[in-house]
């Protein structure tokens, strides 16, 4: 399914995207994306820094968000900009929700500005771990 | 010299290196690769817009390696990322990686450091730049 520019409002909601983050799904990120940090693999280490157990990268998360966006428009090359602020770490077994609306639209460019966001549940409470994302998609004629 | 001279556990990231830019690396769209960040993150067909953190992570190492900018990698957290494309991306082909401090500052005891890396074709021309915002946060008390 792919959207079309002309059908686009102001304030759209992107279709939000859950997925549960397993230390598989962590470890096989360390190697896509050449990431090697402990942080990410070794719990001891990520005790040593303050945390009960690994964390995501903040880039397995983004690339997570990628994917919502991707999915969102249909093709990863409409994609012109992508931005994203890492506010709050992610641990093994939690579930991440990315999200996102439309901002503003560009008729003369064919471009539409969304906001972004990964939102956690934790103990009762919404954390962003990403916020103040945006993403530009521009959309062919 | 900002943090010459003094132990690790003081020292801070080198205000001085910015603007410096570091030695050219080249980096290919990898199908291989590519293939691992679909199985991983879904979405449509194409290159997903976070790809290119593989190829800021091949030329990292030299960033923060470099004894001229005095980083503490142990303190450093990822703040935010960036991602511009100029045009879609293509399976296989080399990207010319460059690398450069784009700015440092400090605020808080915190240091502000923003690598932008441009990523030119076999033309020359530039593809994409990529922002990555990192924190060196001060040794806690």
């Amino acid at each position: 399914m792919t959207i079309r520019f002309e059908d686009l409002r102001v304030g759209d909601d992107l279709p939000a995207l859950a997925r549960t983050v397993t230390r598989e799904d962590v470890r096989a990120y360390a190697d896509a994306g050449g990431d090697p940090n402990p942080l990410h693999q070794d719990d001891a280490v990520a005790r040593m820094a303050g945390f009960p157990g690994i964390i995501a990268h903040g880039m397995f998360t983004m690339g997570h968000l990628g994917a919502c966006v991707s999915s969102w428009v249909g093709d990863p090359a409409s994609v012109v900009r992508l931005s994203a602020q890492f506010r709050a770490p992610v641990f093994m077994g939690e579930e991440i929700v990315a999200g996102g609306r439309v901002r503003s639209l560009d008729p003369e460019t064919r471009t539409a500005t969304a906001e972004l966001w990964v939102t956690v549940e934790r103990e009762g409470t919404t954390e962003f771990a990403i916020r103040k994302g945006e993403a530009e998609v521009r959309f062919p004629d | 010299m900002p943090g010459a001279g003094l132990p690790d556990s003081v020292r801070r990231v080198n205000l001085e290196a910015e603007g410096k830019t570091y030695e050219a690396v080249p980096f290919d769209i990898d199908e291989a690769r590519v293939r691992a960040f679909h199985d991983l993150f879904g979405g449509p067909p194409g290159v997903p817009p976070t790809f290119l953190t593989a190829a800021e992570f091949s030329v990292l190492p030299h960033v923060i390696g470099d004894p001229e900018l005095s980083l503490d990698f142990t303190t450093v957290v990822h703040g935010s990322q960036e991602y511009e494309f100029h045009r879609p991306l293509l399976l296989g082909e080399t990207l010319t990686v460059v690398a450069r401090i784009a700015s440092i500052r400090q605020k808080g005891g915190n240091g502000f450091l923003v690598i932008e890396m441009r990523m030119t074709d076999v033309t020359g021309r530039t593809v994409a730049v990529t922002r990555s915002t990192m924190i060196e946060r001060a040794a806690s008390a």
